[in-house]
């Protein structure tokens, strides 16, 4: 890895740019599901159970005679904007709270703090079983869980970010200077700390989905007859020696989905180290 | 004089154990000697303990074929003798006799004091049959007890046939949890808490010749281990086969021997009277295709018409036949018309329904086809999963379609569920379902002791809850078993899910 | 380092207590009674009465604060209580549990670094060669795969399509195999980037361009400085991923039937038992602020120049 060479600049450059547009394009793949579905996802039908592919049914249909395409698409749908809308809170959230810990301190950074240590004391996936079981089985529930402890990651980057932004020349330059403590926050800091928390943000989107994917296998995320990978993947896996395309189906659109996302974050951190910013 | 006593008192006594030796018993059927044959059967539970009268432990020791009791339910839930002779009933005063030649596992003949004590020790450590503390029960004689009820009580002898009134010898167990002396064709040999249980076979058994040499459980939870297991030969069969690995054994009918029979256990809605109209309510019950759903689940259910299987002779109600046409005429003559979105409603307010369920037994899959079906015809629906339906909308009531799965036949007699689920006092009155006919035919029921006479009250009262639209009985869950083909009599053609193993059971290599 | 031991030690104290607070709360908040759970386990329903005096005899009916005083009592005189599903000690329960799923989380743990560890390295050096590439997609796979579906994968190629496996494990470590497998396939794959990344930032410092200049073999490079400047991030990473296998493998330990810890929790939150979820918690809590400790505290001993900033990196 070489700084600052143009040449590897550029190359860095194109590959996020590529798994930008890849990104994109899986979104409005989403958007357009509706329009896309061959079928009904929900329609089932006793005369069509468990088909391999063929021309009616292009990924061949479930144990309730659904269309596998179909709910696939849909599931893409729920899965990409259920993650999507979850690290966006937490991602706001987080920043927020970090950068407002970092940059005053004191009893509001302790009570953070603690409270950060309380949440990660714990293993994630425990605590987002506990919730969804207490909360009830639903899609909201499921990324409320999967919230809960998701925004400690930014939090705890952007206070330390802060922390040690607090002490540059040019913040205390400008803070002499007048600068108000918003206008400073907004201006000077929020861009410099920006670079790390997306490369997480775009990695989290992964692994928020896999979460989600984890709690509807579990039974405690998605409700039926709601289209979604990780349900479909477990309706589907006491088929797997039956029809392998109801597992397969699902398990590879989510594969291709998240790996696309943690391409896209892994280049964007790349972008980050070539252009010099630090993400210590 | 006294040599001659001691005398005559040695041969009574060798003649005694020679009695418990031998099968005196008409029932066992004696076809050969036993064999070295073991079988490895997996179960869906286990538990840290083998103290019969617990919990639901006693299913379990009777699964292992460890204990009996005074009476055994068979294939038609009918409460067959077993260690008892016969139980009769006057007012409500019971005499049951206890068979001649049983004893326990080390010999030691079984008395009627036993007997009367294992009901008194089941009533003190089992919170569901704490009401027998409330029986005298005494011991007339060697053979014979009574059991005296405050209240006519005519299912008593039904009520003996639960496992978990296994007659044990109180007095030379020591270790009830790991080791209790039972009467059955097996005796424990080893025993992991929640885990791998072996049982060898029981050389003094009072019913004759024990065919298996012991058997070995396996605890497996997941359905998917089970089928593997199966498919590689590690056990040699297992129940509650799921309806996707019944697909897979079912074509290859060499290897594996598959049994279908309905069971108890009862897939049931309730429908809210508070909130839907009786024109509703039987649009709802016109729509619902029970062979449709069950045909879905795939011989895991069988379509039902009421709560008790219609080989019983409770069983006997009838249901109107699916008819989309006349559930549409009957919405539309109470105001409803289709929407623009192929709904009905009326007043401006779409017919939406909440259907609440909880994810287990395949309710999840009926709550989907539900709506499925009823969307065919306009009623718009939206499922909610609740955890705990016990403690939430049961409790509540806030539900328009409530989904519920219990054992409706829990040993051959309609009350259990009668009382359960369709008295006024029951947590299901919840739903709206008055009918002071249907009360005052279930207080007959309870006292009333003739068994043709019960069938025909159960049969109204079902009926009853059926024509006012109230409930829905979609399916009977199938007891599903899958044995190697060669391995006979584990009970896989009897409903109830807590007999498996005992003396008939044969292994042919 | 004492100091740092000692107020981590005491921070732990508020977070316990909180951290116990919340979920019994939560749990008292959730529908579903005990009670009920265990008298109808096999589907048979129950009269009121006798739940009622169910719930009497569990002690279910008292205020909240009262049986959380009970409960906290009990834990300070080292009585975890006893379990409602079968009223077997839970310190016992947890115990068994803890130690199936430290057995699992180990395997895994060593498995990853056995794999990740040389390939990282590899592909640091054969950097942008066609190795590299290939063995960075196929981590790329192995970090996107959610690991139910891994396990249903590897159960259905092992043990049906290719059957060197038996489904019941003869041995421990026969059994193991397959669910540390399933684990270790999401961790190996994270653990080879991150190697990587740490191997090639090394071999981008000055001292290793004066030590090739000196004319110092590449392989004594690598091993003597290289490989010990990373094995900090690899204890980071390794110390990181403890914490989430211990009580992540819930889903992992369902399919593969592991009676671990995480499977625990989950049937003991199902089954509404508070006595084994708050045990489960307590444990928890102390086992995670003692790994983090732990981790930190190797962290510094390997790389003197860091100083641990609170709440950083």
């Amino acid at each position: 890895m070489m700084k600052g060479r143009p040449a590897a600049r550029a190359a860095v450059k194109r590959r996020v740019w590529v798994f930008l547009i890849l990104a994109i394009l899986l979104v409005a793949l989403a958007v357009a599901a509706p329009a896309l579905a061959p079928n009904d996802p929900n329609r089932t039908n006793s005369d069509f159970m468990k088909i391999a592919p063929c021309a009616q049914f292009p990924l061949g249909t479930d144990k309730l005679g659904r269309c596998v395409l179909s709910r696939v698409l849909m599931g893409a749908r729920t899965s990409i904007f259920s993650s999507l809308c979850v690290v966006a809170a937490s991602f706001a959230f987080g920043t927020v709270l970090g950068v407002l810990c970092g940059w005053y301190g004191g009893a509001l950074d302790e009570l953070v703090m603690r409270a950060v240590d309380i949440l990660l004391a714990f293993p994630q996936m425990v605590l987002a079983i506990a919730v969804a079981g207490v909360l009830g089985g639903s899609l909201l529930n499921a990324m409320i869980a999967m919230g809960i402890t998701g925004w400690t990651l930014y939090a705890r980057l952007a206070r330390s970010a802060v922390l040690t932004l607090k002490n540059e020349p040019f913040i205390a330059a400008e803070k002499l200077s007048g600068c108000g403590t918003p206008r400073l926050l907004c201006r000077h800091v929020l861009p410099n700390i920006f670079g790390p928390l997306l490369v997480n943000a775009a990695t989290q989107i992964g692994t928020m989905m896999i979460g989600i994917a984890g709690l509807s296998f579990l039974g405690i995320g998605v409700t039926p007859p709601q289209a979604e990978w990780g349900s479909m993947i477990n309706e589907a896996r006491a088929y797997i020696q039956l029809a392998p395309w109801t597992v397969l189906a699902p398990g590879g659109a989510m594969l291709i989905t998240v790996m696309i996302f943690n391409y896209l974050g892994d280049s964007v951190r790349d972008l980050m180290d070539v252009s010099g910013q630090s993400h210590e | 004089m006294k040599k001659t006593l001691a005398l005559i008192l040695a041969l009574v006594m060798v003649l005694a154990l020679c009695a418990c030796g031998t099968a005196s018993a008409p029932a066992a059927t004696a076809a050969g000697g036993g064999t070295d044959q073991t079988v490895t059967l997996a179960e869906s539970f286990a538990y840290p303990s083998l103290d019969a009268h617990k919990d639901y432990y006693g299913w379990y020791t009777s699964i292992y074929g460890m204990t009996e009791t005074l009476f055994k339910m068979d294939d038609n839930s009918v409460a067959q003798p077993w260690l008892a002779e016969s139980a009769e009933s006057d007012g409500s005063t019971w005499t049951v006799t206890l068979r001649d030649g049983i004893c326990f596992s080390n010999g030691k003949a079984v008395t009627a004091d036993m007997v009367v004590k294992n009901l008194q020790r089941a009533a003190k450590e089992n919170d569901r049959f704490a009401y027998l503390a409330g029986y005298e029960m005494k011991a007339t004689g060697d053979k014979t007890l009574t059991i005296t009820t405050p209240e006519v009580y005519p299912t008593l002898k039904n009520d003996l046939a639960s496992p978990e009134l296994a007659i044990m010898d109180l007095d030379d167990t020591t270790d009830f949890d790991k080791a209790p002396i039972c009467t059955g064709p097996f005796v424990i040999s080893s025993f992991e808490p929640e885990g791998t249980v072996k049982v060898v076979r029981n050389e003094k058994y009072w019913g004759g010749d024990v065919k298996l040499a012991g058997a070995t459980f396996l605890y497996m939870q997941e359905d998917d281990p089970k089928q593997m297991a199966m498919q590689n030969g590690e056990i040699d069969g297992y129940t509650s086969v799921t309806a996707a690995a019944l697909e897979t054994y079912r074509k290859a009918p060499d290897t594996y021997k598959v049994s279908v029979v309905p069971a108890t256990r009862l897939q049931f809605y309730a429908l809210n009277e508070n909130r839907l109209d009786a024109a509703v309510r039987q649009a709802i019950n016109l729509t619902v295709d029970k062979n449709a759903i069950a045909k879905y689940l795939n011989g895991t259910v069988t379509a039902a018409t009421g709560p008790f299987g219609t080989a019983t002779a409770y069983g006997k109600v009838t249901v109107p036949a699916v008819d989309t046409a006349k559930a549409k005429s009957l919405l539309e003559a109470d105001g409803y018309t289709l929407n623009a979105n192929g709904i009905y409603e009326k007043g401006g307010k779409a017919l939406s329904l909440n259907i609440c369920y909880y994810a287990a037994r395949s309710l999840d899959t009926l709550a989907t086809l539900i709506q499925e079906q009823l969307k065919a015809i306009g009623i718009d629906s939206t499922l909610t999963v609740e955890e705990d339906p016990d403690g939430t909308y049961i409790t509540t009531g806030d539900f328009d379609i409530a989904l519920y799965c219990m054992i409706a036949d829990k040993a051959g007699d309609p009350y259990y569920f009668v009382n359960a689920v369709l008295r006024q006092s029951s947590r299901w009155a919840i739903a709206g379902f008055h009918s002071d006919a249907c009360e005052a035919l279930i207080n007959q029921l309870q006292y009333e002791t003739d068994t043709a006479k019960r069938a025909e009250l159960a049969n109204q009262i079902v009926q009853l809850s059926i024509d006012d639209n109230a409930f829905g009985y979609v399916g009977l869950f199938n007891k599903t078993t899958v044995l190697r083909a060669g391995v006979t009599g584990c009970s896989e053609t009897c409903p109830f899910d807590f007999y498996e193993i005992d003396a008939n059971t044969s292994k042919t290599a | 380092m004492g100091r740092t031991i000692g107020k981590r030690l005491l921070q732990l104290i508020p977070v316990l207590l909180g951290l116990t607070l919340l979920v019994y709360a939560l749990m008292d908040l959730a529908p579903g009674d005990p009670a009920a759970k265990r008298l109808q386990a096999q589907g048979v329903a129950v009269s009121e009465e006798t739940l009622d005096a169910a719930r009497e005899e569990m002690g279910l009916n008292r205020p909240f604060l009262v049986r959380y005083g009970d409960w906290l009592l009990g834990v300070l005189h080292g009585d975890l209580g006893t379990s409602y599903r079968d009223g077997l000690p839970v310190a016992a329960k947890l115990w068994k549990g803890l130690k199936n799923t430290l057995v699992l989380t180990l395997a895994s743990l060593a498995l990853s670094v056995a794999v990740s560890v040389p390939l990282g390295v590899y592909t640091a050096v054969r950097q942008n060669r066609a190795g590299d590439y290939v063995i960075r997609f196929l981590s790329f796979v192995g970090a996107s795969m959610p690991n139910f579906l891994i396990s249903v994968l590897l159960m259905y190629f092992f043990c049906i399509r290719v059957k060197i496996f038996p489904v019941i494990a003869k041995s421990s470590v026969q059994g193991l195999f397959l669910p540390a497998l399933a684990l270790a396939v999401p961790l190996m794959s994270r653990f080879v980037r991150q190697i990587r990344a740490e191997v090639l930032e090394e071999l981008s410092k000055p001292y290793v361009a004066g030590a090739r200049a000196r004319g110092v073999k590449e392989r004594y490079v690598l091993y003597k400085n290289v490989l010990h400047n990373t094995l900090s991030a690899v204890i980071t990473i390794v110390g990181l991923s403890v914490g989430g296998l211990l009580g992540g493998s819930v889903v992992v330990e369902t399919i593969f039937s592991w009676r671990g810890i995480g499977k625990l929790a989950m049937d003991s939150i199902t089954a509404r038992d508070y006595p084994v979820i708050q045990g489960f918690v307590l444990w928890m809590a102390v086992i995670f602020v003692a790994i983090n400790l732990a981790t930190d505290l190797a962290y510094r001993a390997l790389d003197p120049r860091v100083d641990g900033l609170e709440g950083g990196r």
